[in-house]
C-alpha cells in the first residue's frame, strides 16, 4: 500500500513537471491562438526574391475541410506562437500509402530531385481547405480532376520544359466521349485522368509499372466496361495479349486513347465507315500478317467488293469487317464458335441477306484474284482481257488497213479516186 | 443522172422509229456506261469524282437501274419490232449473216492490200454493220442478264453459289468493257471518222443518205431501190 502511493506521487510529480517545463517553452498553441496572426488578411512574407506570399489562413475553408476538426500542429508539429519559417508539413506521417505511391510516379521522382514544377499533395488537393474527393467541392472531385490537373498540362511553358503531351491531346480529352460526359452531360461515371491514370502512382505508359501500359490496358478499360472485357479476353485479340503478343491490339489501337468518341461519330476509328481502315492497320501490313500467318489480301478484296464500295462511299448499311467477324469477340475462321466459319457462314450473310442459305454461301467470301484462290473468276477476267486486247489489235489493224489501201489508190488514181473504192 | 444529181438525192437509210431506237440506245448506253465504269474502276479519281456527282453510291446505282429498265424496255420494243413490224421485218432480213459477208471481208481486206480489183459490194448492211449490230445485242443480252442477276441479289442467293455472282459481276464489267470499244472504236470510226462519211454519216439524226454514198458504199442497195424506182 504504502509503495502504492509512493509510486502515484512519483507520477504526479513528474507530471506537473513536464507540464511546466512545456509552459515555459510556449505550449502547442491551439488553432484561434494561429488565427490571431493567421486570421489577418494582410499578413505575408517576403521571399528572398522580393516576391510576397500571404500567410492568410481562411478559417472557415479549414474548418470545413476533412482536417477541419483537428488543429493547425497536428501538420505544423513545429509551430509555436510566434514562429519563425516551420519545416515542410509531411503528409506520409499519416497518408504513408499515399505518400509511397507518389514517391515511385514520375511527379514524385522529380520532385525527389528537387523540380518544383511537379505537383506536391497540396498542389492537387489544396492546403487548409482538403476536402475529400467524393465532396463536390473538392479539387480531386470526379468532376473537378480534369482542371486540377489540366492546371499544368495546359500549360505550354511546362509542356515544351519536360516535353509532355502537347495540349491537343487534353484538348482532344476534353472533346472525346468520356470528356464531354463528364464536363457537359456531368455524370461521374465517365472517365477522368485518374481513371486511367492512377493518382498517386502516376507514370508514363511505356514503364511496365504503369497503369497505362498496354499490359494493362484492357484490365484498366474493363474497370467500367467489364462486360466488354470479358468478350475481349475470350477473342483471339485477347488471348494473344494474354499470351504477352504485344502486337495483339488492345482496346486503344482501335478506339484511341484521348480521342475515344462514340461509335456513331463519324470520326471515330470504329465508326463503320472507317472500320475497315482501322483493322487494315495491322491486317493489310505485310510483316504482321506474315508474323502471325494471317490470311493476306483481305483490306483489297474487301474494298474492291460491293460491301468496300459502298461503305466507302457512306452506305454504312453495308457490311463492314465487324459486321461478320464480330468487334470484341473476333475469332479465327477455324474456331466453330467464329460468325466466319464454314459452317455458320449461312447464318453470318442471312443477316442481311435472308436467302443466303448454304449453297450461297460456298466459296471464298473475300475474293483473291489469281489462279489458286479464285481460278474461275481470274480465267473469265484474263478471257476477257486478251478477248479485249486482241479485238482492239484487230479493229486497228482493219482501220489501218483501210486507210493505207485509201492511200494507195489515191496515189495511183488521184484525189478523186475510182468507184467503189472505200 | 449525173453524179452531182445523186449526191442532191437523198434516200432514207432509218426510219423515225429506228432511229428512236437508236437514239435512245445512244443515250441509255452513255448513262450505263458512265455510272458503270465508275464502279468499276472506283479506285480511280475521275470515278470518285463521277459517283459523288452522281450522289453517292447509292444514287448512282439508281440512275444505273433506271437506265437498264429502259434500255430492256427499248430491247423488247427492238425486238418486237424486228420480227412483227411491217417496217422491222426486212430489216432483220438484211442483217443476217451470211457465207457472202465472210468472203466480203476477205475481199475487202484483199482490196486495201492491193490484191483485189473490186471492193466488196453491199446491200444495206456490210459485214461491218452486221458485226456491230450482233456485237451489241449479244453484249446487251449478257449484260442485261448478269445485270438482273446482280440486281435482284436476293432472289440470286436462292440459287447461286457466291462464286456465280462473282463471275456474273466480272462478265457484266469486262462485257460492258467489250461493248464500250466495240462503240467507240468500231462504230464512232464506222460513222463518223471514215473518210467516206467524215464528219458524221447524218442518217442517225434526218435519217437521210445521199444516194452518191450510197451508190459507192452500197451499190447493191442502191441497185435494189433504183429497181424499185425509188430514187
Amino acid at each position: 500500500m504504502k509503495r502504492m502511493i509512493r509510486h502515484y506521487l512519483a507520477a504526479v510529480l513528474a507530471a506537473a513537471a513536464l507540464l511546466s517545463a512545456g509552459l515555459a517553452a510556449g505550449a502547442a498553441p491551439g488553432v484561434s491562438e494561429c488565427m490571431d496572426c493567421h486570421g489577418d488578411k494582410t499578413i505575408e512574407k517576403t521571399l528572398p526574391g522580393g516576391r510576397t506570399v500571404s500567410l492568410y489562413v481562411d478559417l472557415q475553408a479549414y474548418r470545413s475541410s476533412v482536417h477541419g476538426k483537428g488543429s493547425c500542429v497536428t501538420c505544423h508539429a513545429d509551430a509555436t506562437a510566434p514562429h519563425e519559417k516551420l519545416a515542410k508539413v509531411s503528409c506520409g506521417r499519416c497518408h504513408g500509402d499515399a505518400d509511397k505511391s507518389y514517391a515511385g510516379s514520375s511527379h514524385g521522382k522529380l520532385r525527389a530531385k528537387g523540380v518544383t514544377d511537379v505537383p506536391a499533395c497540396y498542389d492537387c488537393h489544396g492546403k487548409h481547405d482538403i476536402r475529400k474527393p467524393k465532396d463536390p467541392a473538392a479539387r480531386t472531385f470526379r468532376l473537378n480532376i480534369v482542371a486540377t490537373c489540366l492546371r499544368c498540362h495546359m500549360d505550354r511553358a511546362l509542356e515544351q520544359k519536360y516535353d509532355l503531351p502537347g495540349q491537343q491531346v487534353m484538348i482532344a480529352y476534353q472533346q472525346s466521349v468520356h470528356g464531354m460526359a463528364s464536363k457537359k452531360s456531368g455524370l461521374t461515371g465517365s472517365a477522368v485522368c485518374v481513371d486511367c491514370h492512377g493518382n498517386h502512382a502516376i507514370l508514363p505508359g511505356d514503364e511496365p509499372r504503369s497503369a497505362t501500359h498496354r499490359q494493362k490496358i484492357p484490365t484498366m478499360c474493363g474497370k467500367c466496361h467489364p462486360g466488354i472485357l470479358e468478350k475481349y479476353e475470350m477473342s483471339v485479340h485477347g488471348k494473344g495479349m494474354r499470351a504477352g503478343i504485344a502486337e495483339s491490339p488492345v482496346c486503344t489501337d482501335c478506339h484511341g486513347e484521348h480521342t475515344i468518341s462514340k461509335v456513331s461519330d463519324p470520326n471515330s476509328p470504329v465508326f463503320a465507315r472507317n472500320i475497315p481502315k482501322t483493322c487494315s492497320g495491322c491486317h493489310e501490313n505485310e510483316a504482321i500478317s506474315t508474323r502471325y500467318a494471317l490470311p493476306k489480301k483481305r483490306f483489297s478484296s474487301y474494298m474492291d467488293s460491293f460491301h468496300g464500295i459502298a461503305v466507302e462511299y457512306g452506305m454504312t448499311k453495308a457490311a463492314n469487317c465487324s459486321s461478320c467477324h464480330g468487334v470484341h469477340d473476333i475469332l479465327p475462321s477455324s474456331d466453330p464458335a467464329s460468325p466466319v466459319n464454314k459452317a455458320n457462314l449461312p447464318k453470318t450473310c442471312g443477316k442481311c441477306h435472308p436467302n443466303a442459305g448454304p449453297n450461297f454461301a460456298k466459296g471464298d467470301v473475300h475474293v483473291e484474284v489469281s489462279p489458286k484462290k479464285a481460278m474461275g473468276v481470274f480465267a473469265v477476267r484474263l478471257f476477257y482481257t486478251i478477248f479485249i486486247s486482241a479485238l482492239v489489235v484487230l479493229f486497228v489493224l482493219h482501220v489501218g488497213l483501210e486507210l493505207y489501201g485509201r492511200w494507195n489508190r489515191r496515189k495511183e488514181n488521184g484525189p478523186d479516186g475510182k468507184e467503189g473504192q472505200s | 443522172m449525173s453524179r452531182g444529181d445523186l449526191a442532191a438525192v437523198k434516200v432514207t437509210r432509218m426510219s423515225l422509229l429506228f432511229r428512236i431506237q437508236h437514239l435512245l440506245l445512244t443515250v441509255l448506253l452513255t448513262v450505263l456506261a458512265v455510272t458503270g465504269f465508275a464502279l468499276m474502276y472506283h479506285e480511280n479519281s475521275l470515278a470518285q469524282w463521277i459517283i459523288r456527282l452522281e450522289g453517292g453510291v447509292h444514287n448512282r446505282g439508281i440512275v444505273h437501274r433506271i437506265a437498264a429498265v429502259l434500255l430492256m424496255a427499248n430491247l423488247v420494243y427492238h425486238v418486237f419490232y424486228m420480227l412483227f413490224s411491217r417496217e422491222g421485218k426486212p430489216e432483220l432480213r438484211q442483217l443476217f449473216f451470211t457465207r457472202r459477208d465472210f468472203d466480203d471481208f476477205l475481199q475487202s481486206l484483199r482490196y486495201n492490200l492491193g490484191t483485189a480489183k473490186e471492193y466488196p459490194r453491199f446491200g444495206k448492211y456490210g459485214y461491218k454493220e452486221k458485226f456491230q449490230y450482233w456485237g451489241a445485242s449479244v453484249g446487251i443480252l449478257l449484260i442485261g442478264f448478269t445485270g438482273f442477276m446482280l440486281w435482284a441479289e436476293e432472289f440470286s442467293m436462292v440459287f447461286f453459289p457466291k462464286v456465280v455472282l462473282d463471275l456474273a459481276l466480272i462478265v457484266h464489267g469486262y462485257q460492258g468493257l467489250l461493248g464500250f470499244v466495240l462503240l467507240y472504236l468500231w462504230h464512232i470510226y464506222n460513222v463518223h471518222l471514215h473518210p467516206s462519211v467524215f464528219p458524221m454519216n447524218p442518217s442517225w439524226i434526218t435519217g437521210k443518205v445521199s444516194a452518191e454514198w450510197l451508190r459507192r458504199e452500197h451499190p447493191l442497195e442502191y441497185e435494189k431501190l433504183e429497181e424499185e424506182g425509188l430514187l
